[in-house]
């Protein structure tokens, strides 16, 4: 297994953990989520973030509402869920903790 | 000089090269295809093609009109494969070397390889048919020669008393006809498809026999096997029988009484009209079970596929339909008190209003109800749908 191939894995976990932090920040839509993930290591595309956030929804952590935009057709305007809000909590919350735990294991770097 | 298709994505028409189309074709089929068993396969499908479209919109000027092969190819690279989850290999196709830029990979040979040719569907062909190209069609699917589908169809109408005819009608108006050169490569799809599928059908029954350790508990198996199989239909038949003749011993005592004929005609198109409604709720029934995946609001539960719910809608209907046949059987052969020249006559009588109340309802249906029109109109993509997922179960195992 290649270094890359195990960065894969670790950032195809974390994956929902960015989309509930950027739906937290602000009311967007897919193309907004691309934009926001483009040029970081969570780069993605539609064939992947779709059925992603498919699944959310149906798990309850988001919602979406037909917004009408100034070009084209009206967009999917995507919001979490009192639920989704609470698992974005939680996940920071152990994040960090995970964060502390890989500073203080093993030689200190700095 | 290049072929433009003018297609519609989600309610938008644009005008593709012809190569491209075919390559979007192939990326949306293999989408469909591998969000087969996800419950929002539906939305997503429409969420994707309403990216495409804003990635085509993108593209096209008021000078340039036609979505070029070339773009089409960079968009659906853009798209990415899709994520059918839990699989990790498409992952690192769409995640691996996205980590420097959005300038996404080229998972172009997912798209290519899907369009030279996987793809079967099942179409009228209208070259060589007999009547409407029906089956032609379904020989052109199983990569069979269309006289022994011909052959079977005639056997199969006279064994269902004319069933089949009717299906076959039904058929003809639901299949679209194989008209383009991409429609009629699917029709026939790769070749060897059915030799395929008998080989490892015979596989899979040589495999289960192998773990028979000794000959004679594999015989001792079949035996037992075959026994059930004859107990069961034998009892089947036996209490079938037995209703039959409840049904006519009753119409018997009825026809002996004076003034019965009128009752007897009566009772029996009420049957016809009865057995005809029971039909019509059967065909809703399996039309709404492929369109939507549910029936009257009762939606699949997960992991039973598709094909299997149709089976048991099949099975409830013969249950049901069954008393209701021998009761119209009864009445017309043997309940009958008058003269014998009558006894055709009925039958005729009662087959033709069967068939004309069941027409009507589907005529009434499709004209009054918007919902029973739309489930019509959708009858012909589902039906793709269905003959996906059942080939991609298939393929699966």
């Amino acid at each position: 297994m290649g270094i890359d191939e195990k960065f894969t894995a670790i950032r195809k976990g974390l994956l929902e953990f960015m989309v509930l932090k950027i739906i937290a920040a602000d009311k967007v839509y897919a193309a907004d989520i691309l934009k926001q993930l483009a040029g970081t290591e969570f780069a993605t595309q539609e064939g992947t973030l779709y059925p992603l956030l498919s699944k959310m929804r149906r798990e309850g952590l988001l919602d979406y509402e037909w917004k009408e935009s100034e070009a084209g057709p009206p967009r999917k305007y995507y919001e979490l869920t009192a639920k989704g809000r609470s698992q974005l909590r939680e996940t920071t919350d152990y994040w960090q903790k995970i964060d502390g735990t890989v500073k203080s294991m093993g030689p200190k770097s700095d | 000089m290049n072929k433009v298709v003018t297609i519609h994505l989600n309610g938008t028409a644009f005008q593709l090269e012809e190569a491209g189309y075919e390559a979007l074709r192939a990326y949306l089929d293999d989408a469909a295809r591998k969000l087969a068993a996800n419950p929002d396969r539906d939305e997503i499908l429409a969420d994707i093609e309403q990216a495409i479209a804003d990635k085509c919109r993108a593209v096209t000027t008021d000078h340039r009109t036609v979505v070029l092969s070339a773009d089409l190819e960079h968009i659906i690279g853009e798209m990415g494969p899709i994520d059918s989850g839990g699989s990790a290999a498409t992952e690192t196709e769409s995640g691996g070397p996205a980590a420097g830029s959005s300038q996404t990979p080229p998972p172009r040979d997912s798209a290519s390889s899907s369009a030279a040719g996987s793809y079967k569907r099942l179409y009228r062909v209208p070259e060589g048919a007999m009547i409407a190209g029906v089956c032609s069609g379904i020989a052109a699917y199983f990569n069979v020669d269309p006289t022994i589908i011909r052959i079977a169809f005639v056997l199969l109408a006279f064994v269902t008393a004319g069933g089949m005819i009717l299906a076959y009608f039904l058929l003809a108006f639901i299949l679209p006809p194989a008209e383009t050169s991409a429609e009629k490569a699917a029709a026939h799809g790769i070749p060897a498809t059915a030799q395929e599928f008998i080989r490892r059908a015979r596989e899979g029954y040589y495999g289960a026999t192998r773990t028979f350790h000794d000959k004679a508990s594999h015989k001792a198996w079949k035996r037992k096997f075959k026994r059930d199989m004859q107990d069961w239909s034998h009892n089947f038949g036996r209490e079938m029988q037995a209703q039959t003749r409840h049904w006519q011993a009753t119409w018997h005592d009825w026809a002996s009484h004076p003034g019965a004929y009128r009752g007897l005609w009566f009772t029996g198109s009420l049957l016809a009209l009865m057995s005809a409604g029971l039909t019509f709720v059967w065909i809703f029934a399996i039309i709404s079970l492929l369109t939507t995946g549910a029936v009257f609001g009762l939606s699949l539960p997960v992991g039973i596929p598709l094909w299997a719910g149709l089976l048991l809608l099949c099975f409830l209907f013969a249950i049901l339909n069954s008393p209701l046949g021998a009761a119209r059987h009864a009445i017309w052969r043997h309940g009958w008190g008058g003269p014998p020249f009558l006894h055709p006559l009925w039958g005729l009588w009662s087959a033709i209003l069967w068939l004309g109340f069941l027409a009507f309802l589907i005529w009434f249906a499709n004209r009054y109800v918007p919902h029973a029109h739309e489930s019509l109109m959708n009858v012909p993509p589902a039906l793709h749908h269905a003959a996906d997922s059942i080939r991609e179960w298939w393929s699966r195992r």
